[in-house]
């Protein structure tokens, strides 16, 4: 990520973080954590935004997407989209109650699922 | 509907701090994300704080908590980069980087989370959060 960036593709990559945070956040509104229970919502977002960020980087590999649109989609979009911060906070928040298996799962499933999507569509754009 | 304008205000500022670690210290290809790394634990410690802390009084408003929460620090901190880079990493045969990598965003969140958590509650004199605060819609 060197060289000079223009003032539209900054503006851009915000827009489109913005524009992930709030489907995280639509997303986390419909789909109330209920207590005890998996995050349901950031699971969501945090699996779809990795397995995009795969695709468009195996893309990005071969050429097929430019480095502009690299940084608005990966950096802007599926960085807004999903989130580190309120995975882990949930977690320690799940332990706290006691609700051990939930918060266990919660880290596997992500990191799991997650990796899985990352890597399946990743090795399928590239 | 406000609280919907302030995640997308903070979602522009998340992203723009960011987007502004990501240019400044980006790492050469096959080295170790350390800017997202910082980025990562950085961001969760703060959160894990302010959940402990202005979360767990009865006056703060839900859209400054979903503007801070999911907003500002939910774009700053980012799990795609962190699984993209896994992959990329492996695939280049840097596995073991990808895999210290991994291992040192997740037990490093954990632990930040929980000792932000612990922090923020202690010092607002208030018991830690036991249950997801907000059924998960401000964080």
């Amino acid at each position: 990520m060197t060289g000079s960036l223009s003032p539209i593709v900054v503006t851009a990559v915000l827009v489109a973080g913005a524009v992930g945070a709030v489907a995280r956040y639509a997303l986390s509104r419909a789909l109330p954590v209920r207590p005890g229970h998996l995050p349901g919502g950031i699971l969501i977002v945090n699996v779809v935004g990795s397995g995009v960020a795969g695709a468009l980087i195996g893309l990005a590999e071969r050429a097929a997407l430019d480095g502009d649109l690299r940084l608005i989609l990966v950096t802007g979009f599926c960085g807004g989209l999903t989130t580190f911060s309120t995975w882990s906070v949930e977690t320690i928040e799940l332990v706290s109650g006691g609700r051990w298996r939930a918060a266990v799962l919660n880290v596997v499933v992500t990191l799991a699922v997650g990796l899985a999507a990352a890597a399946g569509m990743y090795l399928a754009f590239r | 509907m406000r609280a919907y304008l302030a995640v997308a205000v903070g979602g522009l500022i998340g992203t723009g701090l960011r987007l502004a670690f990501d240019l400044a210290f980006a790492p050469p290809a096959g080295a170790f994300p350390l800017e997202t790394l910082v980025i990562n634990l950085a961001g969760t410690f703060a959160l894990g704080w302010l959940v402990g802390g202005l979360w767990t009084r009865p006056a703060t408003p839900m859209w400054l908590k979903a503007g801070l929460g999911s907003g500002v620090l939910g774009s700053f901190t980012t799990l795609s980069a962190v699984m993209a880079a896994v992959v990329v990493l492996t695939s280049d045969g840097a596995f073991w980087v990808g895999a210290g990598y991994l291992l040192a965003s997740v037990v490093g969140g954990i632990g930040l989370a929980a000792l932000g958590l612990e922090l923020g509650s202690h010092l607002a004199h208030r018991p830690m959060p036991h249950e997801v605060s907000d059924d998960g819609a401000t964080l």
